[in-house]
């Protein structure tokens, strides 16, 4: 069977035009989609059914232990965490902060370590966002600054930039201009107009003296600014001025270096300065598939876009402090709840010894480098394949991901469920609400 | 009065401890006091040993010692504005946040956030404070923006973010960008530091030691000998990224170029 307009559950380009063939159960052909969304939807590595490691290897156990093992851990926790969401539904998102909330934990997403500094800089300086849609229709000038869309985002570039045709740029290639910044060449770089080779590390001063050049103030900026020439800078500042309308992405090359969220508030102050003369729009390369998703939920459940602390009943937000990777580092918590996603891939040393010590539940569908840290692993369905659900697009647009197949395993969101109204009983809380 | 709260020992030591109620007046006014263990909320007396010398008119006359391990104990001296605090040794984030009058000495070192909107008072830390010290919470416009701060040790990144007022001293070396969106007030680094003063509108900030990483968005205006010492300093104004009107003096500086 030929399924068209399926959505790809793996990067925040959220494709939503492949087409996917389905013969008894499994998928046979992805067309439309990059490698790396074709291979998320053949993967496998797929638990039976929950299980628990014991001395001699792994046990299964049932969805009721499971979840009572689960229920069990997070009640008995002074300061549980729960962490991970950037690869499963809102619905799912939704129910974990309500978790969250009832038993005065802290909740944080992947966020934390991709693009939590721009969200920080964001609520210092607003966010001149526009659509995707908007950026392939009209933007003359894109810049990708250290970010590799070809191979980060791979049809970022087909689908709203450079190779993609729109209302007011009837050939793409030839008239849009392609600047890309970054600290080594890289595949992007290779097709870009200008490549701004900068300094590890030199983002926040480059920045700087595009905004003064910008203002026309050039007269301070020394020969080179973090290895780019005075020369460039200057050159950039000109076609970035008569742009007729500009886009600047970014990426956790500019996020997650030296000075974060300053660097990504220089660069919305740097799109703020260039509104003066023309358009420009800002929008950060997220990552996963709906971790913007997370940071939308957050707020409207919480007020804050991640790493939430209820330990006192109330919302307490400081990345730094309630961040994931800061209290497991910190050894703050004594309890870890894991739902889509692996940060025992990903997390500094310190902070995974961490989890090595403490009780650890993971809610995923697949085996992962956490699953070796787990005293319980859930084997869940994976949102956009086997369960349905809402993710948003890296300029903040839902879209609904199609369950294509049926596998057996429950929604993430149905065990989150089970859990908090099993919370919601113990602690005799009388009204529950599906979420 | 003398209020000597010693620590006990926990069975989870690390998690952290929210102990805002922790400020002179609170003792003069002889409330029952909670703090919050991670998700419970505890008697002060389940958490220290507290013992009581004298009374006091005024929480002006009333000091509090706190001893034992309190480095992961976070807000002690919140909205503190008379009396004193000792803490004999390390002192975990927030300490000092919002304080408008009395002293905080800290012997050993503080965590992140030491003295986070500072209104009036004076903190002292013998040791290293953490990032952000004298700066703003999330997304505020303002940090600091009056009291004293003085740090003997070192401190870490982004110290006296958005400082509005008042005056941050800091013997040792800062970390990247301190003063950065400083827009009032008076930073002192007797060391070394990177970056400073990001995105300035106004205030100064002396560097006795030796910038790295310049940033090259500051006019260089002219020269001063600071001091009874007669340091030579270059005076910079800016940031012109940022229609600035700041003042940066530095002693020794290089570009990152
Ligand atoms: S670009 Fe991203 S969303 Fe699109 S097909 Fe590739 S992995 Fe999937």
């Amino acid at each position: 069977m030929l399924l068209k307009d399926v959505v790809c559950p793996y990067c925040a380009c959220l494709c939503d035009d492949l087409d996917v063939t389905v013969e008894g159960n499994r998928v046979t052909g992805v067309d439309n989609a990059c490698d790396l969304g074709a291979h998320k939807f053949q993967a496998g590595n797929r638990l039976p059914g929950p299980v628990r490691p014991t001395e001699k290897g792994w046990d299964r156990v049932s969805r009721e232990e499971a979840i009572g093992f689960t229920v069990d851990m997070l009640l008995s926790a002074d300061r549980p965490l729960i962490y991970g969401w950037s690869t499963t539904s809102v619905e799912a998102q939704s129910l974990g902060i309500h978790i969250a909330e009832e038993i005065g934990g802290v909740v944080d997403a992947t966020t934390s370590v991709c693009h939590g500094p721009s969200i920080l800089a964001i609520q210092e300086v607003g966010h001149p966002g526009c659509t995707l849609g908007q950026v392939k229709n009209r933007a003359d000038v894109v810049i990708y600054w250290g970010c590799n869309p070809i191979e980060a985002h791979p049809r970022h570039l087909s689908r709203y930039t450079m190779y993609s045709d729109g209302f007011f740029l009837e050939n793409a290639f030839k008239e849009r201009t392609l600047i890309v910044a970054d600290i080594r060449p890289t595949e992007s770089a290779n097709v870009a107009d200008e490549f701004v080779h900068l300094k590890r590390g030199g983002d926040y001063a480059v920045l700087s003296a595009l905004r003064a050049i910008v203002r026309g103030k050039t007269g301070s900026i020394p020969s080179h600014v973090a290895g780019v020439s005075r020369a460039q800078l200057l050159r950039i500042g000109e076609v970035c001025k008569n742009a007729k309308y500009g886009a600047f992405f970014f990426g956790m090359g500019l996020t997650q270096t030296v000075g974060k969220y300053k660097n990504i508030r220089n660069a919305i102050e740097l799109v703020d300065e260039l509104n003066r003369h023309t358009k420009w729009t800002l929008t950060p390369m997220r990552g996963h598939f709906n971790v913007y998703g997370f940071n939308e939920v957050c707020t409207w459940v919480t007020g804050y876009p991640y790493a939430v602390d209820f330990s006192r009943g109330m919302a307490f937000y400081n990345p730094g402090e309630t961040t994931a990777v800061d209290i497991l580092a910190r050894k703050e918590c004594d309890a870890c709840l894991v739902v889509a996603s692996d940060p025992a891939a990903h997390f500094p040393r310190a902070a995974v010894e961490h989890l090595a010590e403490i009780p650890v539940v993971q809610i995923d569908p697949v085996v992962n480098a956490t699953t070796a840290f787990c005293d319980l692993q859930i084997p869940v369905a994976v949102t956009g394949i086997d369960a349905e659900g809402t993710a948003y697009r890296m300029d903040g647009v839902p879209i609904r991901a199609k369950k294509i197949l049926d596998l057996g395993y429950p929604a993430d969101s149905e065990i989150l469920r089970e859990v908090y109204q099993q919370i919601r009983d113990r602690k005799k809380v009388r009204e529950v609400k599906p979420v | 009065m003398r209020v000597i709260l010693t620590a006990k020992p926990r069975k989870k030591p690390l998690i952290p401890v929210e102990a805002e109620t922790i400020i002179p007046r609170h003792f003069r006014q002889g409330r029952d006091l909670t703090v919050w263990e991670g998700n419970r909320e505890r008697s002060l007396r389940d958490i220290f040993d507290v013992m009581v010398e004298r009374t006091a008119a005024a929480a002006e006359e009333v000091e509090v010692i706190l001893r034992g391990d309190v480095s992961r104990f976070k807000r002690v001296g919140e909205y503190m504005d008379a009396g004193k605090i000792t803490i004999e040794g390390d002192i975990g984030m927030h300490c000092g946040n919002f304080m408008t009058g009395g002293t905080i000495e800290i012997h050993g070192n503080a965590d992140g956030w030491l003295g986070r909107e500072m209104r009036g008072g004076r903190i002292l830390c013998h040791g290293n404070a953490g990032h952000y010290a004298g700066s703003g919470y999330r997304g505020e416009k303002f940090g600091m923006k009056g009291g004293t701060l003085e740090i003997l040790g070192n401190a870490g990144d982004f110290a006296a973010e958005y400082l509005a007022g008042g005056e941050v001293i800091i013997h040792g070396n800062a970390g990247d960008l301190p003063g950065v969106e400083m827009v009032n007030g008076t930073l002192t680094i007797h060391g070394n530091c990177s970056r400073p003063c990001g995105n300035m509108t106004g205030g100064t900030c002396t560097v006795l030691g030796t910038v790295r990483g310049m940033l090259p968005t500051f006019r260089k205006n002219s020269t001063l000998l600071h001091g009874s010492d007669k340091i030579p300093l270059t005076v910079f104004e800016g940031d012109i990224a940022n229609r600035g009107k700041g003042i940066l003096q530095v002693r020794e500086y290089s570009y990152d170029d």
